[in-house]
C-alpha cells in the first residue's frame, strides 16, 4: 500500500509480466544474524543472573538507555548520512517532557512514555527542516546551535522548567504489580525498550526503506533524480530518531528521578556523537558497543572521569584514524578474517 | 545616550576577541577545508599559556608572544599529526577535532585545575573621554585585533602568497601544476589560524577570566562569527564579530542579559537557512562526503 503512496524506484526492480523477481521488502536474516541475535537477546536478559552488583547494574541501565539514543543516532547517521551533535537536545525534549507532563498534569511514566517519543519526533523533524537546505559540516554545527538554544531555553523557563537546577520526577508506576524502584526490574525495563529498539533498528535497515536511506547517504542528488522524495525521507529519519531519542530520555528522566538542563547541553551530545563513531554507525550491534566501551571502560581500568575522557578523546582519534567504521566494524573484519582462513585450512585438508 | 556608547565601546573590545576566532576559523574551515571544532580550546590553551608565564612573573607582552608560539606549535602538531589524513574526508575530520576538543580540555583541567584563571590588568589605566569610561587595555586589545585584520586581509587578496592560497582553494590540481604546494598552504594556514587563536586567548584573559570550559563557548560564536560573514570571508568575519557585538551590547545593556547568548545563535542559524553562503559570500567550504 504505501509503495503505491510513495514510489521508490532505485529500491524497485521493474515487475516483470510473470509477477516474479519482485523487490524484498525485507532481506531475510542469514544464520550468522539470528545467531547473534539470540546470544546478545540471553546475554543482555541473563546479565542479572551473574550477580553484577548495584553498581555495575546501574551502570547497565544507564548504557541500556544510552544506547537507545545512539541506534536512533546510527540509524539518522549511519543509514541516511545526517549527522548530529546536538542529540542530546532531542533526548532533553523527551525527559522534560515526561517531567513536566508529572510534575504539573500528575501524568504517569506510562502515558508520558508516546507523548514524549511524539513530541521529540515533532522537535527533531523541526531541528532536521535546515538540512533541507544546507547539509554536511554547516548542518551539524545547527544542530549543535540548537542545542546550546535549547540549555539556555531550560534554564531562563523559570520554575516551568525548573531552571538551572532542574525538575524532581517521581518513580515509574507499577503495571502487573511489578515495581520498577528495584533495580533489577528498571534493568529489565530498560533492557526490553533496547532490544525493542536493535529490532526495529534492524528491521529498518534490511528494508526498501533502509535502502532508501542509503541511496539518499551515498549520492544525495542522483537518488533524488530516481524518483525518491529525498527531503521527505530526511527528515523523516529524523523524527524516527528523534523518537528513539524520546524514550531514552523519559527512561534517564525516570532512572534518575532528577533532570537539569546540563543533562543536554554540547557535552553530552558530543559525547554521543563519540559513542557511536566508536561502535560504529552502520553494524547492527555497532551503537551498544560504543555505549558499552564508553560507560564501561573507566570502570574496568579504574579511571577517574578526567582521565577517563582523556581516553575518549583519544580512543576517538585512534578510531577514525585506523578503524574508520568503528570497532564493530573492525571485530566483523577480524571474525571475517578468522572464517576466511579456517575455511581455507579446511580446503587445504580435503585436497 | 552615555550608557549606550558605554555599552558600545565595552561590546566592541569583546567583538574583537571573537573576530580573532572568527578569522581563525574562517581560514581554516573556508580556505583549508578543515572544521576545527578544537579551535576554541586553542584559545582556552593560549589563555592559560599566559596566565601561568604572567603569573611565573613574565611581562604580559611577552607572555602573549609566548601564547601564539605554543598554540602555533600545537596546531602544527596536530594538523600533521591528525587532519593531514582526513583531507579528503572532512567529516572525518570534523568527528575528530570533537574528541581532540575533549582531550585538550581535560588535559588543561589535569595539567592546572577546574578553577577560573584571571590576570591583573597589564596596563592599569583608565581613560575618561566626555564621560565615557575607556579601560586602556580595550583600546589596545581592539587596536591589536585592527592591525591583524588589516595584516590578514591585505596578505589574502594582494599578496602572491594569498592569491596561490585563494587559486589553490579554487582548482587545487591545477594549482598544484602550476608549482604551488597546496598541503604547505594548508598546513600554513592552520598554523596561522592557530596563531590567531593563541592571540586571542592572550588577549581574552587580559580582559575576562578564563575556565578549561570557555573554549566550548567560544568556538560557537566562532562558527557563528564565520558562517554569518561567509567562509573564507576575513572581511565577513569583521561584520559577522561586529553584528554579534553589537546584538550582545545591546542585549547586555538593554534586554534581557540571560538570552545574549540565544540571539546570536538564532541569528546564525537564520543566515545558514536563508543565506548558506553568509552575509558578504564566501567559499561554500568544503563539500561534505
Amino acid at each position: 500500500m504505501e509503495q503505491a503512496v510513495s514510489p521508490t524506484p532505485v529500491t524497485r526492480t521493474p515487475n516483470r509480466a510473470d509477477g516474479k523477481d519482485k523487490p524484498r521488502r525485507f532481506d531475510a536474516p542469514n544464520r550468522l544474524e539470528i545467531i547473534t541475535g539470540i546470544i546478545v537477546t540471553l546475554f543482555l536478559l541473563g546479565f542479572p543472573w551473574l550477580n553484577p552488583g548495584y553498581r555495575i547494574l546501574s551502570l547497565s541501565i544507564t548504557t541500556a538507555f544510552t544506547a537507545v539514543a545512539l541506534y536512533g543516532l546510527a540509524l539518522q547517521f549511519g543509514q541516511a548520512g545526517i549527522m548530529s551533535v546536538g542529540h542530546s537536545a532531542v533526548m532533553g525534549i523527551g525527559a522534560y517532557t515526561a517531567a513536566i507532563l508529572a510534575t504539573k498534569l500528575g501524568v504517569g511514566f506510562w502515558v508520558a512514555l508516546p507523548l514524549s517519543a511524539l513530541l521529540s519526533a515533532l522537535v527533531a523533524g523541526l531541528i532536521g527542516l535546515p538540512s533541507l537546505r544546507v547539509s554536511g559540516q554547516h548542518y551539524i554545527i545547527i544542530t549543535f546551535c540548537f542545542c546550546a538554544l535549547l540549555v539556555i531555553a531550560l534554564t531562563n523557563g523559570g520554575s516551568f522548567t525548573g531552571a538551572a537546577t532542574g525538575l524532581d520526577v517521581g518513580s515509574i508506576d507499577p503495571i502487573f504489580g511489578i515495581s520498577f524502584d528495584r533495580l533489577k526490574n528498571a534493568y529489565y525495563l530498560v533492557i526490553v525498550a533496547l532490544l525493542l529498539c536493535i529490532f526495529a533498528y534492524y528491521l529498518i535497515t534490511n528494508s526498501s526503506y533502509g535502502r532508501t536511506l542509503r541511496a539518499i547517504r551515498e549520492n544525495e542528488p542522483l537518488a533524488r533524480a530516481v524518483g525518491i522524495k529525498t527531503g521527505f525521507h530526511k527528515i523523516g529519519v529524523l523524527m524516527v530518531s528523534g523518537a528513539f531519542a524520546g524514550v531514552a530520555g523519559i527512561l534517564q528522566a525516570y532512572y534518575l528521578h532528577h533532570i537539569a538542563p546540563n543533562l543536554y547541553g554540547a557535552f553530552p551530545s558530543l559525547y554521543l556523537a563519540l559513542m557511536v563513531m566508536l561502535g560504529g554507525p552502520r553494524l547492527l550491534y555497532g551503537p551498544l558497543l560504543g555505549a558499552i566501551i564508553v560507560n564501561f571502560l573507566p570502570e574496568i581500568m579504574h579511571l577517574d572521569p578526567i582521565d577517563s575522557r582523556i581516553a575518549y578523546g583519544i580512543s576517538l582519534l585512534v578510531v577514525i584514524l585506523l578503524l574508520p567504521g568503528g570497532v564493530s566494524a573492525g571485530l566483523l573484519r577480524i571474525y571475517r578474517w578468522v572464517a576466511r582462513s579456517v575455511n581455507k585450512s579446511d580446503r587445504h585438508d580435503r585436497a | 545616550m552615555q550608557t549606550l556608547i558605554q555599552q558600545l565601546i565595552n561590546s566592541l573590545s569583546v567583538a574583537s576577541v571573537t573576530i580573532l576566532i572568527g578569522i581563525g576559523i574562517t581560514l581554516i574551515f573556508g580556505l583549508a577545508g578543515i572544521v576545527n571544532f578544537a579551535h576554541g580550546e586553542f584559545l582556552m590553551v593560549g589563555g592559560m599559556v599566559t596566565w601561568f608565564l604572567v603569573s611565573a612573573g613574565v611581562n604580559f607582552f611577552v607572555a602573549l608572544f609566548g601564547a601564539m608560539i605554543v598554540v602555533g606549535a600545537l596546531g602544527f602538531i596536530v594538523e600533521r599529526g591528525l587532519f593531514r589524513f582526513t583531507l579528503d574526508r572532512p567529516m572525518n575530520g570534523f568527528i575528530m577535532s570533537i574528541g581532540l576538543s575533549v582531550i585538550l580540555q581535560h588535559v588543561v583541567i589535569r595539567i592546572f585545575n577546574e578553577v577560573q584563571k584571571t590576570i591583573p590588568d597589564p596596563v592599569g589605566q583608565v581613560w575618561v573621554i566626555g564621560g565615557v569610561n575607556i579601560i586602556a587595555m580595550r583600546a589596545i586589545v581592539v587596536a591589536i585585533t585592527a592591525i591583524v585584520v588589516a595584516v590578514t586581509y591585505f596578505g589574502i587578496s594582494r599578496s602572491r602568497y594569498g592569491i596561490a592560497l585563494r587559486a589553490s582553494i579554487a582548482d587545487q590540481d591545477t594549482a598544484a601544476l602550476m608549482g604551488i604546494p597546496v598541503r604547505k598552504y594548508v598546513t600554513g594556514v592552520f598554523i596561522y589560524g592557530s596563531l590567531l587563536a593563541g592571540l586571542g586567548g592572550a588577549l581574552m584573559i587580559a580582559l575576562f577570566p578564563i575556565t578549561p570550559f570557555t573554549g566550548s563557548v567560544v568556538i560557537i560564536r566562532g562558527f557563528a562569527v564565520s558562517l554569518i560573514g561567509g567562509l573564507g570571508n576575513v572581511g565577513g568575519a569583521v561584520v559577522g564579530g561586529l553584528l554579534l557585538g553589537l546584538v550582545d551590547g545591546l542585549s547586555a545593556g538593554y534586554g534581557s542579559p540571560e538570552w545574549t547568548d540565544a540571539y546570536s545563535l538564532v541569528l546564525m542559524i537564520a543566515v545558514l537557512i536563508i543565506r548558506p553562503q553568509g552575509l558578504l559570500g564566501g567559499t561554500l567550504g568544503p563539500r561534505a562526503s
